[in-house]
């Protein structure tokens, strides 16, 4: 019983991290219909920036996610200013081809400054935790999971209360439309695209504290955030966090499922994506 | 005219890679013929014939139907595996021509079981959907005991470099030969017509579910067969080297920057493309993958045709052309 009530508590806390991993995810592909394979890249570099912070400056790796989250939108910004919005009208295909070219850039860029060696943030209470009865919770990864969902919450009142968001969703809904309003395309895209990658690099601040990171780690994460935008559906905040929690439960409880075990957790995640896309295509709470 | 010229060019590579590597045999020797090859040109001959089925195989689903998959490294390790399987002495010890029947129809079962699911989702999702089917295959794999785990499985060794080269070449030649065949026949006009307009086609009574799961099973049963020919050529088999998720980007990269959705196109793509990423292997990996990345960035950008549609398609190397393509799919 206290076995399953500590699992219960991860597989949450870990959901929470998946929130992180696929908000930034969700809105580039709800509003600019991107497939961002760069995504996974995007968490890494926030997750080194955070370890080269910690490592250099000795910064405790919760106040660097602000200096994450400038950064990759910096770098966000640039990139679907310069590059993505070339082909945004050409056919899915190409975005996620050019997406794709970013990320392999990245990664082997990031593998010839870093190495491959695996590297963690270990600030001085990463073990402590906090006693509840018979279980545990890590205070890391509940902080974690506190900024997750903060993050979540600041982006749903970003789009929902300023003018910003209100453009993002008019050049959302249409393109045309907002550009005869004043609204300026090019910029909103890249804005857009910018925000993204913040969330990307917040979401890869927190990683750094609660899993060894490497260059080539992204790639799980870019697959994961596709599974949990699948799993809630497209389209909103919310959706995307239910997805995430889901996705979390989904993978502790599967991991520990007879005849299973670590070894086969793409195996699951990828098992629930083909099964939800079958089923239900627009997700849970989608439109 | 142009395809006069193309026809002429392709006969003369045939001949030529099918002779080239002769000189290199003993016969050829004897008779005071030079050796125009060593045996790391004939081995890297070997991978550019690889890729020429991997791309072209990828072109009928890809190309053809339009239907993007990111996943067809599966078949290339399915067939890989087949064959080692049938092959290594612990399991089959089976002969490597009976292990290279069972590397096009392993794939091509699998791809028929699951291509029902698969090819009823569109765009995105469907990169994605076999982008995930192709890891949950290599890790499935990596953990299945009798399949030799992580560890992987070990086919005999057999030492002719010029066997493989064949082989591969056949495959090759067999890949280009199966295209050329589609594209001519009824299936090849559904696909296409399945590409620019799934309902329109459906409308005008092609069978699209029925020409999707045929190119598809073609598809994996080509990129099967070339996964046989490694299995044997390189007599070791785990996941890291047959499920690669590089390559299942790499035959996408050759077919787009080459020309997706014609014949010479990914010939022409994964030629070029392998020979530039084995001339630059003395350097560093790493910077490779920088390049191959860069690559791919300029061409979804400048040269969303390929580089074929210059020689036979209406793209020009002029700035004008190039001005009129970006500022069609630009904001």
């Amino acid at each position: 019983m206290s076995l399953l009530a500590q699992q219960l508590v991860l597989a949450i806390l870990l959901g929470g991290v998946y929130v992180a991993v696929a908000i930034g995810f969700s809105l580039v592909w709800g509003i600019l219909n991107i497939i961002n394979l760069s995504h996974g890249a995007f968490i890494v570099v926030g997750a080194y920036i955070t370890w080269t912070l910690f490592g250099r400056l000795g910064l405790d790796p919760f106040l660097s996610l602000p200096i994450d989250a400038a950064a990759l939108f910096a770098l966000g910004y640039l990139l679907q200013r310069g590059l993505i919005n070339r082909v945004i009208r050409a056919p899915v295909f190409f975005t996620l081809l050019l997406t794709f070219g970013v990320n392999l850039a990245i990664v082997n860029l990031l593998l010839a400054v870093f190495t491959s060696d695996f590297r963690s943030v270990t600030p001085p209470y990463a073990g402590s935790g906090i006693v509840l009865g018979p279980v545990v919770i890590p205070s890391i990864r509940l902080a974690a999971f506190a900024i997750a969902l903060l993050l979540a919450a600041l982006l749903s009142l970003l789009m929902r209360r300023t003018r910003i968001g209100a453009a993002i969703q008019a050049v959302a809904s249409d393109r045309d439309a907002a550009q005869l309003v004043g609204i300026d395309l090019r910029h909103t895209y890249a804005l857009t695209y910018g925000i993204g990658a913040a969330c990307a690099g917040v979401a890869g601040g927190l990683l750094s504290t609660v899993q060894a990171i490497s260059p080539t780690a992204g790639e799980p994460y870019t697959l994961q955030a596709f599974v949990v935008v699948v799993l809630g559906g497209l389209g909103s905040v919310t959706a995307t966090v239910v997805g995430g929690l889901l996705f979390g439960l989904i993978e502790v409880f599967g991991q520990s499922a007879p005849g299973l075990g670590a070894g086969y957790a793409n195996a699951i995640a990828f098992a629930v994506l083909v099964i939800v896309l079958i089923v239900r295509p627009q997700g849970l709470l989608g439109r | 005219m142009r395809s006069r010229v193309l026809g002429v060019v392709t006969v003369a590579a045939v001949a030529l890679f099918t002779l080239l590597p002769l000189t290199t045999t003993d016969p050829a020797r004897a008779m005071g013929l030079p050796a125009l090859l060593d045996r790391s040109q004939l081995r890297g001959l070997t991978t550019i014939s690889m890729f020429v089925v991997l791309t072209s195989a990828w072109n009928i689903i890809g190309g053809l139907a339009g239907y993007p998959s990111f996943g067809n490294v599966a078949f290339f390790g399915l067939g890989a595996y087949a064959t080692a399987l049938l092959t290594d002495p612990d399991h089959g010890h089976l002969p490597l021509g009976v292990g290279l029947l069972a590397s096009p129809l392993v794939p091509a079962v699998v791809a028929l079981v699951v291509g029902f699911p698969l090819l009823r989702l569109r765009g995105h999702y469907f990169s994605i959907a076999t982008l995930g089917t192709a890891i949950a295959f290599g890790e499935v794999i990596n953990n299945m005991d009798f399949l030799g785990g992580a560890t992987g499985l070990f086919p005999p060794i057999i030492r002719s470099d010029l066997l493989f080269y064949y082989l591969m070449f056949g495959a090759a030649a067999l890949t280009v030969g199966v295209t050329w065949w589609i594209m001519r026949s009824r299936l090849g006009h559904g696909l296409v017509a399945i590409r620019e307009n799934e309902e329109a086609a459906a409308v005008l009574g092609v069978d699209t579910t029925r020409y999707k799961i045929i190119a598809f099973v073609v598809a994996a049963a080509l990129t099967g067969l070339a996964g046989g020919v490694f299995a044997g050529w390189n007599s070791f088999v785990n996941r890291d080297n047959v499920f690669p998720v590089d390559y299942s980007v790499q035959m996408i990269l050759m077919a787009v920057i080459g020309g997706s959705g014609t014949i010479s196109g990914p010939v022409v793509g994964a030629v070029g493309l392998e020979a530039l990423i084995q001339l630059l292997a003395g350097g560093s990996g790493v910077y490779t993958q920088i390049l191959l990345g860069v690559l791919l960035a300029v061409t979804v950008i400048f040269l969303p045709r390929g580089v074929i549609d210059f020689v036979i398609g209406r793209s020009r190397l002029t700035l004008a052309h190039f001005r009129r393509s970006l500022r069609q799919t630009s904001v």
